[in-house]
């Protein structure tokens, strides 16, 4: 596991502890809420670049590298998708759809730690 | 006494309340994160089925195809629910018993004959590696439907 895996760990867990507290209390998303799912994005972003530089510096994964960028471009879209699902309609469990976002994206981190080394 | 509005239990502005017409969907409340939660598994369930049909078929076609089966389960679910009216009621009733039906027995036939069944998907020893997600899934689902029948139809 590398330091990309525990960016995403630390951020995925706290947001989707975030947005788990605030479904419990029945709370509505809200920029708290949205913003955690937000970083998440970023620390994604964060993994996509820094992946592209090792590659390009020379680096090789030990997995299949097309489903490396396959884990890596889908766990990009879920942020994304759950915030659009969220807002849509905004209640307190639109914020147990973005607590799963957290979750979610550290699962596909390590599976893509895993593919990558 | 006048009743007071209630507008900050549901987070949204008053007016936009679902009309009595508008009860036949799924998609409301914690519907919306049964659709979520089916719309991960139908993206990770298709592009599971897809690589291992893709890449080593010959290893187990059982057990791919039965992944892919897995696959077109969970988008049907996930569309379905999402859809309003009493057809695609029955499309999401039809399709989250599939699935109960499917991750038990898979479930099952992975435990018991696990010479047979050695290739991993997403039912496999109902879903263990998956959280037990899959096996929790189709029963959320089955309540949240319940919850959700349309009315009777008017005779």
């Amino acid at each position: 596991m590398d330091a990309y895996f525990y960016i995403i760990l630390v951020v995925g867990l706290v947001s989707s502890l975030i947005c788990l507290i605030a479904g419990i209390l029945k709370k509505a998303p809200n920029d708290t809420t949205i913003l955690s799912v937000a970083a998440v994005e970023l620390s994604l972003l964060v993994y996509l670049v820094g992946s592209i530089i090792r590659v390009a510096g020379g680096e090789h994964i030990a997995g299949e590298p097309w489903e490396f960028w396959g884990y890596l471009l889908t766990a990009l879209l879920l942020p994304v998708g759950a915030v659009y699902w969220a807002i849509l309609e905004r209640t307190r469990w639109s914020n147990f759809v973005l607590a799963a976002v957290g979750v979610t994206a550290l699962v596909m981190a390590a599976r893509m730690n895993q593919i990558w080394y | 006494m006048t009743a007071k509005p209630s507008h900050e239990d549901t987070g949204t502005t008053p007016g936009t309340e679902p009309a009595p017409a508008a009860k036949d969907t799924r998609n409301t409340g914690p519907g919306r994160l049964l659709i979520a939660v089916y719309a991960v598994f139908a993206i990770s369930a298709t592009a599971r089925a897809g690589y291992q049909i893709l890449t080593k078929f010959s290893e187990a076609p059982l057990a791919y195809l039965l992944s892919a089966f897995a696959a077109v389960v969970y988008l049907v679910a996930t569309v379905s629910l999402a859809k309003p009216g009493r057809t695609w009621f029955k499309v999401s009733v039809v399709a989250v018993l599939v699935e109960l039906v499917g991750v038990l027995v898979v479930g099952a036939l992975s435990v018991f004959d696990s010479v047979n069944f050695p290739h991993e998907t997403v039912w496999s020893l109902f879903g263990r590696g998956y959280a037990f997600i899959p096996l929790l899934l189709p029963i959320l689902g089955l309540i949240w439907l319940y919850r959700r029948r349309p009315a009777p139809k008017q005779a």
